[in-house]
């Protein structure tokens, strides 16, 4: 009985390996094939169109080497934290007060529903009107897109609260603090979380967006350049940059917070 | 002394369509110290609500409710009092140990004798092993201990049951009466539980109080006067279940 189970342990972890290995192999062929396909495409077409993969990489190791690369790509990072922690925290505190409050959610619902049909376009220049040439305005930008989005998940997270979970918290005599604390945030949480991850995505790439408009820094600002100046192997190796930046963040900080907070959910699936 | 005392309470409540639905009415109850006593009746005969109002949940509209002889309305010791529902209401993203800690927690009882009476509680009710365990972890029977285990950590005089073990296997029902009887016993509590399982109020219960629907009434009070522990088998037991039966 203990050996079946040990062999059928072993072979689930062994499936499991073998799983794994065929997924990063599917992975390495999806990256050998698009290069194929990009060095393909690349020799019959002028460079100032589609540069060649080995171009692109000399570009960018180029610009890695020159000193403005780092504070551009700091200064651009720094303005998407501060845009989306502003968002972070009035979007939850929004959330909550509009769920607590029937009155307030039903007032405010147009005014989200608004909010969510302006473009993050519009938002730009009118950022541009009002703060100009500033950090502001990338900051202004990236608050108003991924505020609505964790707004709008907090608020729907507070209507999944249990009322059977407050009434035994009634039952205890639960302060209503604690009745928030002990009940509501952790209800909500999951919800503000799926919320801020889709916020931070979209924060991040509106705030270029905002920056070829209204910014004299950033690679926003260093794209459009590159771009008037017909350097495309820099545009190229800029949006490079970016990718590798957002699958750094999902898998170095977003995937692991999620799975630590979540651990009771992720064995409720297994 | 009686731990509750209800006399002539009356209840009633609005419905939607706006007429008024009463719900008791002219309620006497007295649930001497260390009893176990059973509401017993049809749906819709206001047992649930009758809990409410002795927890204090719900007041009532007419009659007096007396808590240890005080009024149910300056009664301030409300932790002497716990409260299991039909469903265990463990909340999925804690542990065993931090659901069965969750009263502790409302009254501010510090981490370190939080722990220890958390730990000791899980000893009483069997589930030490599966202190860290979530929920969708344990099983029916388990996860009922666990909502056990939390009503009995604040360590409560009375404790109110609302058909609290109607959702388990029969073969897990009866291991729970037992544990209910020997933990009331062990504690010195006193018991209040409604159920629509007339042989469970007989095993358990030391008073039945058979009620009449709509709306609620008293139709009268039982005394079962078999030694415990009753086995439901037993002639004596299944005669009880037969005469509450015929009342009912």
């Amino acid at each position: 009985m203990t050996l079946a189970v040990s062999v059928a342990r072993r072979t689930a972890r062994q499936a499991l390996q073998e799983r794994r290995v065929r997924l990063i192999l599917l992975r390495l062929i999806l990256v050998a094939g698009f290069l194929l396909l990009w060095q393909v495409a690349s020799l019959g077409t002028p460079a100032f169109i589609l540069p060649s993969p080995a171009r692109v990489w000399g570009a960018w190791r180029n610009l890695v080497e020159t000193p403005s690369f780092w504070t551009d790509f700091g200064i651009t990072f720094w303005r998407i934290i501060v845009g989306f922690s502003i968002a972070a925290v009035v979007g939850a505190v929004l959330g909550i007060v509009l769920g607590a409050s029937r009155l307030l959610g039903d007032l405010f619902e147009p005014v989200l529903v608004i909010i969510n049909t302006v473009s993050s376009s519009i938002w730009a220049i009118f950022a541009l009107i009002w703060f100009g040439l500033s950090n502001w305005t990338t900051i202004f930008v990236v608050f108003m897109t991924a505020m609505p989005l964790i707004l709008t998940n907090v608020w729907q997270g507070t209507r999944t609260v249990n009322r059977e979970y407050v009434e035994l918290a009634q039952t205890f005599r639960m302060s209503r603090t604690k009745v928030l604390t002990k009940i509501y945030l952790p209800t909500i949480l999951p919800l503000f979380f799926a919320g801020a991850r889709l916020a931070f995505g979209f924060g991040a790439r509106v705030s270029i967006v905002a920056e070829t408009l209204g910014a004299s820094s950033g690679i926003g600002y260093r794209l459009r350049q590159a771009a008037d100046l017909v350097q495309t192997d820099q545009v190229f190796a800029w949006t490079l940059t970016l990718v590798a930046l957002m699958i750094a963040l999902e898998s170095i900080i977003l995937k692991p917070l999620e799975r630590h907070l979540f651990s009771w959910r992720e064995r409720q699936s297994a | 002394m009686s731990v509750v005392r209800l006399e002539s309470v009356g209840k009633s409540f609005m419905r939607r369509d706006g007429e008024q639905l009463e719900v008791l009415r002219n309620i006497d109850l007295e649930v001497p110290e260390r009893s176990i006593v059973a509401l017993v009746g049809a749906s819709g005969c206001g047992k649930s609500t009758l809990l409410n109002i002795i927890a204090g949940l719900v007041q009532p509209d007419q009659g007096k409710v007396l808590l240890n002889d005080v009024p149910s309305r300056e009664f301030r010791d409300w932790r002497t009092m716990a409260y299991m529902f039909q469903e265990d209401r463990l909340f999925p993203w804690r542990t065993t140990a931090q659901n069965v800690g969750l009263g502790l927690e409302a009254f501010g009882v510090p981490r370190t004798e939080r722990r220890e009476r958390v730990r000791k509680v899980l000893e009483l009710v069997g589930l030490d092993k599966f202190a860290d365990a979530f929920p969708h972890e344990l099983s029916g029977g388990m996860r009922s201990r666990a909502a056990l285990g939390r009503s009995l950590v604040t360590e409560p005089a009375i404790l109110l049951m609302d058909e609290p073990f109607s959702k388990l296997d029969p073969s897990i029902r009866s291991q729970m009466h037992d544990e209910v009887l020997r933990i009331a016993a062990l504690k010195g509590m006193s018991v209040i539980f409604v159920t629509h399982d007339v042989e469970e109020a007989v095993v358990l219960a030391d008073k039945i109080v058979v009620l009449h629907p709509r709306p609620g009434r008293v139709r009268e009070t039982r005394t079962i006067a078999l030694p415990y522990p009753r086995n439901p088998l037993s002639p004596e037991v299944a005669e009880d279940v037969r005469l509450l039966r015929l009342s009912l």
